[in-house]
């Protein structure tokens, strides 16, 4: 009976907790209210860091539009679906947003586009890269560019500036980004006239790579893409190294943290991949700002993930300047019409679609650094 | 006379119970009518974890079967139902990788077939791995359904040409709604309690308490672990098609092992064996993690700025079931159910406090 007394006494202050929250006024007429969901705890905590970091960074810079003050309004997704739908709905019909940014993997945006496109707030992802987020919906937008691309450019490059005509290909299969980019890496390489020779694959987690990369070195393939997250990349690597696979290997965005150096080592030098955005190669006038401010407060050097977060900041506040407006109609053509925006990972435009045309850099490990070795536009 | 006043009793209790249903059902009906979006959408995982929960509470509380494979039950019927209702126009744009083998992709069903094949092919699945399954007991039961769950979601991120791998099913109809999901916890815990009520739940539980002696008294304990497995996979089937239809997307990543630990979470809150409890634990847990977001936002108390801290409820979370655990260590309700007489002589109680004739 007393841990009963105990326990109701305990779920009354919950309660009166939530109610109190509930009641305060909190609303003040000054300010603009822009909603974030990322996934700040779960599997891909990292990514919604990184990605909240930028943001902060970006609002910092940019403290107001229209003669009001920024307020952002963060809400964890746990990296989870019914979380991030929670969370959109949350941030849209609780504490009435104006537009919303987030979130880092595809599938979570998905979850949460269908809630805001029924809502009529638009959303901006700093990092969903694949082509379905923003298929048949009027309000979901993007500032990184997407998969298919991704993976065209990847083939050409391979094709054409590495002379490579036999690819093998080595994808992490319990990601669907990874297979995806795989996928179009394939079809742009045969259509180029190159041949696959060896479509294997991993599992995220997965610690031995030996079988797959005998299976590929006995192929002879010229070149290895393989679009997969960095711990998997630097582990194989390594593997190849030892197994004595001595061709390039190529790979993608999600190849992009200080981890896969630290962990690769010697192995990942001469290791190429499409990133969304390089220190080296960031041009404008705001990446400049971005990049000072960011490594003043965080003590880090600026990567891809926040400075994608940055720039969903950036683009939304330049549409919502542009509509004049704080409806989600106004602030979503504005989105639609956004153009030639000089934005920290490079110039960008955005279409009816909701997809962002820019360019896409291409970065090298050299001497244990991540080397900026051209910029590629669409 | 005592049986008069126990048939009298029932009759009370049964219209008691129907009339709370009915208000509690009116005041869903007010929620969805004047609600936000936001709270309806809720409310929904209350009642989709709700008949989750004491479906699971079946097998694991009441047949005290430590089974670990709720996960793989859900993931069976969200494919299952998903790929039924899914127009075959939405199913030729998602599956880019490998098409969808003939006889699905041209297959359109409505969402309460889907629901019940779901459900079906769900207890199917149950059925066949009940054969090794309960050859076995105690830890050897959590590890083959733990490897169940395992084995479920590779198949779902390997067997492309059905799942579409880790791409998983994307535009799956927004079907689920309060009425939906409502209905499925009604359903699912009406039909449950009365299982449980029944001479087969009597058998359950003698399991529970001591396998080896109910079977000396003639239980058949193969029997009847397997209707309980069968059911409780019933449930899970169409409570995963209902999860599938109210998210809209799925891929294999949702139904990881941490789906199964959730709910072993809510019934263990609960108290094993109780419906009630799992109802109650359920309800708590998914209110509880959204009330609980107040703690990770920005706080001002007087003039103290308190910066949010992301994952601060799920330490608080952490906190409440070591305090359950300590204070309650069999749940909320124990083995408990409610029950109308325990309401009214404890009301009565209440204003007799001095213990009259009762």
């Amino acid at each position: 009976m007393k841990a009963k007394n105990i326990f109701l006494a305990l779920a009354g202050l919950a309660v009166a907790a939530a109610l109190v929250v509930f009641i305060l006024p909190k609303k003040e007429a000054d300010i603009v209210e822009i909603g974030v969901f990322l996934p700040m705890t779960g599997g891909v905590a990292s990514y919604g860091q990184m990605g909240w970091a930028g943001i902060k960074t970006a609002n910092k810079l940019e403290p107001t539009v229209l003669g009001k003050k920024v307020e952002l309004i963060l809400v964890d997704e746990k990296s989870d679906k019914i979380e991030a739908a929670n969370a959109v709905s949350r941030l849209i019909k609780k504490e009435k947003v104006v537009a919303l940014i987030g979130t880092s993997t595809s599938g979570n945006t998905m979850a949460g586009a269908a809630i805001a496109e029924e809502a009529k707030v638009p959303v901006v992802s700093p990092t969903a890269t694949d082509p379905r987020v923003t298929q048949n919906r009027k309000y979901i937008f993007r500032v990184c560019f997407i998969d298919p691309f991704q993976g065209v450019v990847a083939a050409k490059y391979a094709y054409e500036n590495l002379k490579a005509r036999k690819a093998a290909l080595l994808m992490d299969q319990a990601q669907d980004y990874c297979v995806d980019l795989a996928n179009f890496f394939k079809q742009e390489f045969i259509s180029l006239g190159g041949v696959i020779t060896a479509s294997t694959f991993c599992q995220s987690g997965d610690q031995d790579f030996t079988a797959q990369l005998s299976s590929i070195a006995a192929t002879k393939p010229d070149i290895l893409y393989m679009p997969n997250y960095y711990t998997e990349d630097a582990l194989v690597c390594k593997q190849a190294a030892e197994l004595g696979l001595k061709i390039p290997i190529l790979s993608a965005d999600g190849a992009h943290a200080p981890e896969l150096i630290s962990i690769g080592g010697n192995a990942v030098e001469g290791f190429t991949f499409t990133g969304h955005f390089a220190k080296d190669g960031a041009t404008t006038e705001l990446a400049k700002k971005y990049i000072q401010a960011y490594e003043a407060t965080y003590k880090t050097e600026a990567s891809g993930f926040d400075a994608l977060g940055a720039d969903a900041y950036f683009v939304l506040i330049d549409a919502i300047r542009r509509a004049k407006s704080l409806e989600g109609p106004k602030i979503r053509d504005a989105l639609a019409s956004t153009k030639d925006f000089p934005g920290v990972s490079g110039v960008m435009s955005i279409g009816e679609d909701g997809n962002a045309r820019k360019g896409m850099v291409l970065l090298q490990v050299k001497n244990g650094k991540f080397t900026y070795l051209t910029t590629i536009n669409p | 006379m005592e049986l008069r006043n126990n048939r009298k009793m029932n009759r009370r209790d049964r219209l008691l119970s129907l009339t709370t249903t009915a208000v509690f059902l009116f005041l869903l009906f007010l929620a969805d009518r004047f609600g936000s979006d936001y709270e309806t959408r809720i409310l929904i995982n209350c009642a989709i974890f709700i008949g989750l929960a004491v479906s699971y509470n079946l097998i694991n509380g009441v047949t005290g079967q430590f089974s670990l494979a709720p996960n793989a039950f859900a993931a069976i019927g969200a494919y299952t139902s998903a790929l039924l209702t899914m127009t075959p126009l939405e199913k030729e744009l998602s599956f880019i990788v490998k098409p969808l083998i003939w006889p699905l992709s041209v297959i359109h069903a409505p969402f309460i077939i889907s629901l019940l094949i779901a459900g079906l092919v769900t207890a199917f699945m149950a059925f066949l791995m009940g054969f090794p399954v309960f050859r076995v007991r105690g830890d050897y039961l959590a590890i083959v359904t733990l490897g169940f769950g395992e084995v479920v979601r590779v198949v779902a991120n390997n067997a492309q040409s059905i799942t579409n791998g880790p791409l998983g099913l994307k535009g799956i109809v927004n079907y689920t709604d309060m009425a939906w999901s409502w209905g499925f916890a009604v359903i699912t815990v009406f039909l449950i309690y009365r299982l449980v009520q029944s001479s087969y739940g009597l058998a359950l539980k003698a399991i529970r308490y001591d396998e080896t002696a109910s079977e000396a008294v003639g239980v058949d304990t193969f029997r009847h672990k397997m209707l309980a497995f069968t059911v409780s996979a019933f449930f899970g089937g169409v409570g995963g098609g209902i999860l599938a239809h109210f998210i809209t997307t799925i891929s294999p990543n949702l139904f990881t092992f941490f789906l199964t630990f959730n709910l072993l979470i809510i019934i263990v809150i609960g108290g094993l064996g109780s419906t009630t409890g799992a109802v109650i634990a359920a309800f708590m847990v998914t209110l509880g993690g959204e009330l609980l977001r107040v703690v990770e936002e920005p706080l001002f108390i007087g003039g103290l700025h308190i910066p949010g801290i992301p994952g601060m409820r799920m330490v608080i979370f952490s906190l409440i079931l070591i305090l359950v655990m300590i204070f309650a260590r069999h749940g909320i309700m124990g083995s408990q159910e409610f029950s109308w007489r325990w309401a009214i002589e404890k009301v009565e109680s209440f204003r007799r406090p001095k213990g009259g004739d009762a």
